[in-house]
């Protein structure tokens, strides 16, 4: 079958593509929406959604740059990196939670709830910064040195794998995980089960929260800033990443290991078109048919 | 050949998500095939990296370098957009250094966000050229822009004069329209412009608005700005399509007779905001040059000519346009098809 | 005398399982034809093909001596047979009258259907199916009897000659059943031809002329009802014969472990009773009645507005399931897939649902540890299953039925609320649910059980308590308790002088 995939050997694409170092690229692309996308599993699950994530990304990316460039001279580099992602992840993992808080409580849909939140944190994280970037710089002191080290390729994929296999575990092996699949699976019969649905759900929540936290640092690092204009766009990209992975937005079904497949498979997608001079505009057209697809395949297999 | 190893996720995922992975695999390799560049006779590979196709600044960018490198006949190019994202515009970059292209060329999303990445391209051993933009290190071989500093110079000095034609001194209130902030053009154009308006008290800035570049956000922005200033003279929009955003919301509230509109870029064609002037819409734009026929000249020259050791910088000076000369710069611009 | 409708060797099959192996059935004009088998045993199935809902991989179909192969249902009406389903398929947004014209080809009117066109059109429909509503009211307001109607209704007004009806009186209690055998015997006399599918031995015997069994997808004979008796039939279907249920012997009433007093809700007025240990608290009543109502009550989902909950001898007030577990109640909710089961998850994980924190704490699973608790249990149920990994939602409604037992079983609460718990499964699983109650009563558990079949409710309970528009009605000894009795209390306006009323 791999000789059908790569038979146009000839071009270069096919040949750059199995190059070491882009494979690594492309794990180091995929990185940031793979791990909202992690979390954004768990939310689907639960037959939730998050809008949020983009603006909580963009949020993490200010509160970390903001931290790093408060002062000039500090005596410890690794103490001062370590409160700048810990304001960052904090305050992300406070927005998700507070997402969690109002749908669980209020019992407002979580569209509402998480587009009315993008739109909050997204001002939150402009009104912080004055909607300017913050720029991390190139110099030789503890902004930048943050940003040379979580910048680094095999920090940033590790963290995926981390994470990955992390979310793996909680969701497959531990009574939260259960609870999880099975508040999405049938809500009432949740409740008639004496499942803690308000709690669960709040927690998937602030885990959304902090996961696209941790994004916005990987992505302060990347791109040496803080960036309140950040991550537009990206809790759609996270929703396909998980859809194509075969999570169903009705709830109830999808997997960790699905969303990582959903992740990979648009980045080597995007990559590969990339390596053959596809337009870009072209790009996007593929992208939609793979989704169509990917959700017609798996409504077949399982009508079965 | 065996399967790339992140294929194989941490635990069996469903067969049917590896089968969708594997559909995708062929869908791009099948795409792929036929369009790579061929690398017969001296033909070069050129890759471009823009950052948003969006703006009709950078659309006009890339409709004349295909044209003159088409012209040049031995030259494959690629465009990729990177739809004003940083990440994407990073890993965009970092696919073209894997195919060793001849030379890349880099319009910077924000400078910030790519010196990484252009430094990657250096060490790989791909001459880069910055088009527009730079990085915040010195991490490309050419450099080929205007001078936003004296565009915003200038405005402040036409508006200056405009001011002291209208009350006889040098006073008036003053609307500046911004575009993307952190942006070096933007940064320049404003500082450019304070730099000689600061020099007149009398001169108010009643309003900053920002609306990044865009025209249709522009008219938003300045429809606050017209609800809550009753007197303004002149609104200096850092980009052609803002300036006539602007103009659009003073329109539709019957104020455009109050005050004039100034503008920067000064692209060609019947959008473009020399047209806009020879309509009389703006008072005066001044031409940011594409920079594109420079460097398609210089990148040219330097892969043909092994010998040849381009200037790490070329600064292209801006050109002021009116309704002195606009009429006879449009149709200048609009035959040649660029400026 | 010639058949109206003849079907032979039909089959129908889902990805590997068969479930119509060998269909073959005949009609005759003006004959009640009752169909007949456990769960899973085709009967829906072969209904449904011939009523053109589900297409058969093959055998034939002859209407009137012609071979005939419908496109679907509305095809299948073309010809003169429709089918009222078991899952009512109303549209609760819509009229009466619009639910009965709503796709059906004979009435013809422009694109504006004027309303009166339409009940003028809906009237005698409505009449022959004995609903006495108006037509105006919409579906969604009319209770379970009258929408079951109202699909009969529906199903008449494309004047079939052939009407199939799928567990038409799963729903309803007695008096509604009644009315239904009423205009069912009226269509007979009009030279209509019902198919008429059920569980319930009783009435198949009342009002059928002949008896089809299936078992395992295939039909294994048909009798003149007049000519066979009950133990003939579930021979037939069981390939067994009926195990007599003893009645339930009194245990020895312990002490008081539920009482209840005063209780009022939105649905409920002024409910008391108490419930002991080892004794079994049948609940009887009309569907509406509040039996459901009483079980949301006591388990926290509705809000009190009065009245009090005492579990041995303390007051509790669960403002939620969880809580109410918590105290010591348990319940079997009335819809298993709606408020019970998580289909799409696994026999282990929805017996465990329930008691998930006592065996790991909250943090991991030890599947050991959950295999350990669950396999005695599930043995005792003698459940059939294939994988304690496969979903729930792959089972029989028998075996989900005890999965959602098992949980209680697991969960041990003190007192255990049984909303319902034999409907729409089959005998065998009815059995071993009668004989799960018994078992539990002797563990010394209070249990109340509800049920719409009047016969196992005499059977299985110690007491009865009798239950009509959110209120007591009566309470009766069930040993010395007759099915008239019951009824009357249930219906009447004013309650019978009930025996041993306990209610204070």
């Amino acid at each position: 079958m791999l000789a059908v995939i790569f038979s146009p050997v000839a071009s270069d694409g096919s040949r750059i593509f199995l190059e070491l170092g882009n494979l690594s690229d492309i794990l180091r692309q995929v990185s940031i929406i793979g791990i909202i996308a992690l979390a954004m599993t768990f939310v689907i699950l639960t037959g939730g959604i998050d809008l949020s994530v983009g603006s909580i990304l963009a949020l993490s990316t200010s509160l970390t740059a903001m931290w790093l460039v408060r002062s000039s001279n500090v005596a410890d580099y690794g103490a001062h990196i370590a409160a700048a992602i810990a304001l960052a992840l904090a305050a992300s993992a406070a927005a998700g939670l507070i997402n969690g808080v109002v749908i669980a409580s209020l019992e407002i849909q979580p569209f509402v709830v998480t587009l009315a939140s993008m739109i909050g944190v997204r001002g939150l994280a402009k009104w912080l910064t004055s909607n300017a970037n913050i720029d991390i710089g190139f110099g030789r002191d503890v902004a930048a040195s943050f940003a040379e080290t979580f910048r680094n390729k095999s920090i940033v994929i590790g963290s995926y794998a981390a994470l990955s296999a992390l979310l793996w575990f909680v969701l497959s092996r531990t009574v939260f995980g259960r609870h999880v699949r099975a508040i999405g699976d049938n809500e009432r019969a949740g409740r008639y089960a004496g499942l803690p649905i308000r709690r669960v759900k709040i927690w998937v929540y602030a885990l959304c929260g902090l996961s696209a936290g941790v994004a916005g640092v990987l992505y302060a690092a990347e791109n040496h800033q803080g960036n309140p204009n950040a991550g537009v766009g990206y809790e759609l990209d996270a929703i396909a990443a998980a859809v194509i992975g075969g999570t169903s937005l009705a709830g109830g079904a999808g997997s960790i290991p699905g969303t990582i497949v959903g992740t990979l498979t648009i980045g080597v997608l995007t990559n590969m078109l990339r390596l053959n001079n596809i337009d870009s505009n072209v790009e996007m057209m593929v992208k939609a048919v793979i989704i169509i697809l990917a959700v017609a395949v798996q409504r077949r297999s399982s009508n079965d | 050949m065996t399967e790339p190893a992140f294929l194989r996720p941490p635990c069996a995922p469903s067969r049917l998500a590896v089968a969708i992975g594997c559909a995708a695999f062929l869908a791009a390799a099948g795409c792929g095939g036929g369009k790579a560049p061929s690398r017969h006779g001296k033909r070069f590979l050129v890759a471009f990296s823009q950052c948003n196709n969006a703006e009709p600044y950078r659309a006009a960018q890339n409709a004349l370098m295909m044209k003159l490198f088409a012209e040049a006949g031995d030259v494959d190019l690629v465009i990729a957009d990177a739809g004003q994202d940083n990440s994407r515009q990073v890993a965009q970059v970092e696919t073209f250094i894997r195919q060793k292209p001849d030379l890349l060329i880099v319009a910077p999303n924000e400078r910030a966000a790519l010196t990484a990445v252009m430094g990657q391209a250096m060490q790989a051993g791909i001459r880069t050229i910055c088009l527009e933009r730079d990085v915040l290190q010195p991490n490309y071989t050419v450099y080929v822009h205007s001078d936003n500093v004296a565009i915003g110079r200038m405005a402040g000095d036409f508006i200056v004069k405009y001011l002291t034609g209208k009350y006889g001194s040098p006073r008036g209130n003053l609307v500046q329209m911004r575009g993307l902030l952190g942006v070096e053009g933007e940064i320049s154009r404003y500082n450019g412009a304070r730099e000689i308006l600061d020099r007149y008290p009398s001169i108010r800035t009643v309003a900053e608005p920002v609306a990044d570049w865009i025209q249709a956000r522009a008219k938003d922005r300045m429809t606050e700005v017209l609800r809550s200033q009753p007197s303004i003279d002149v609104v200096y929009a850092h980009n052609d399509p803002m300036a006539v955003g602007a103009y659009l919301a003073a329109k539709e509230l019957g104020r455009d007779h109050q005050m004039i509109f100034v503008g920067v870029d000064g692209l060609g064609g019947p959008a473009g905001g020399v047209k806009k002037v020879v309509d009389g819409v703006l008072a005066a734009t001044f031409v940011y040059p594409l920079c594109v026929d420079k460097t398609v000249a210089v990148a040219l020259q330097m892969l043909r000519d092994p010998h040849f050791s381009p200037d790490k910088e070329y600064n292209l000076p801006p050109v002021m346009v009116t309704q002195a000369n606009a009429a006879s710069l449009y149709t200048q611009l609009t035959l040649s098809g660029g400026n | 005398m010639r058949p109206i409708l003849f079907a032979e060797n039909l089959r129908k099959h889902y990805g590997g399982v068969h479930a119509l192996r060998n269909g073959c059935f005949d009609l005759r004009a003006g004959e009640i034809h009752a169909l007949i088998g456990e769960n899973g045993a085709g009967k829906s199935t072969l209904a449904r093909i011939i009523a053109g809902a589900t297409r058969p991989d093959g055998g034939r179909i002859l209407i009137d001596g012609q071979e005939v192969s419908f496109a679907g249902p509305v095809d299948a009406q073309r010809r003169g047979v429709a089918i009222v389903f078991q899952e009512l398929d109303l549209f609760p947004h819509l009229s009466v009258a619009e639910n009965v014209v709503i796709g059906n080809a004979r009435f013809r009117s422009g694109p504006f259907a004027g309303a009166r066109a339409m009940e003028a059109f809906c009237g005698p429909y409505l009449q022959l199916s004995g609903l006495s509503v108006n037509p105006r009211r919409l579906a969604g307001d009319l209770s379970v009897a009258q929408s079951q109607l109202l699909a009969l209704a529906r199903a008449l007004s494309m004047e079939p000659r052939v009407l199939l009806m799928d567990e038409p009186t799963s729903a309803l209690f007695d008096d509604a059943a009644e009315h239904l055998f009423a205009v069912i015997g009226g269509l007979k006399s009009r030279g209509m031809a019902i198919v008429y599918v059920s569980h319930k031995m009783e009435e198949i015997f009342r009002i059928s002329d002949r008896i089809t069994v299936l078992r395992d997808g295939a039909t294994i004979g048909t009798s003149a009802t007049a000519e066979t008796n009950l133990n003939e039939i579930v021979a037939m279907m069981a390939g067994r014969s009926l195990e007599e249920v003893a009645r339930h012997a009194a245990t020895t009433r312990g002490a008081v472990v539920l009482s209840v007093s005063g209780l009022t809700t939105a649905k409920l007025t002024d409910v008391s009773f108490d419930l002991h240990r080892g004794e079994v608290l049948g609940v009887a009543g009309l569907v509406g009645a509040g039996r459901t109502e009483l079980g949301k009550a006591l388990f926290g989902i509705d809000r009190l507005s009065a009245g009090t909950i005492r579990l041995n001898g303390g007051v509790i007030r669960p403002r939620s399931p969880r809580q109410a577990i918590a105290a010591g109640i348990g319940l079997v909710p009335e819809d298993r897939k709606g408020e019970g089961l998580m289909m799409r998850m696994s026999v282990l994980d929805n017996s465990v649902m329930a008691v998930q924190s006592r065996l790991h704490g909250s943090g991991l699973i030890r599947r050991q540890r959950e295999l350990d608790a669950v396999k005695p249990v599930l043995n005792g149920l003698s459940l059939r299953f294939g994988s304690y990994g496969s979903p729930v939602g792959n089972l029989s409604g028998g075996n989900q039925q005890k999965v959602l037992l098992a949980r209680w079983l697991l969960a041990d609460p003190q007192v255990l609320f049984l909303d319902d718990p034999t409907r729409g499964i089959d005998i065998g699983a009815k059995q071993d649910v009668y004989r799960i109650i018994r078992e539990l009563a002797a563990m010394g558990k209070g249990i109340i059980f509800v049920s719409s079949e009047l016969p196992e409710l005499l059977r299985c309970s110690d007491r009865i308590l009798v239950m009509k528009d959110g209120r007591v009605a009566a309470i009766v000894d069930a040993s010395g308790a007759s099915q008239e009795a019951i009824i009357a209390a249930a219906t009447l306006v004013r309650p019978t002088a009930p025996q041993d009323h306990d209610a204070r």
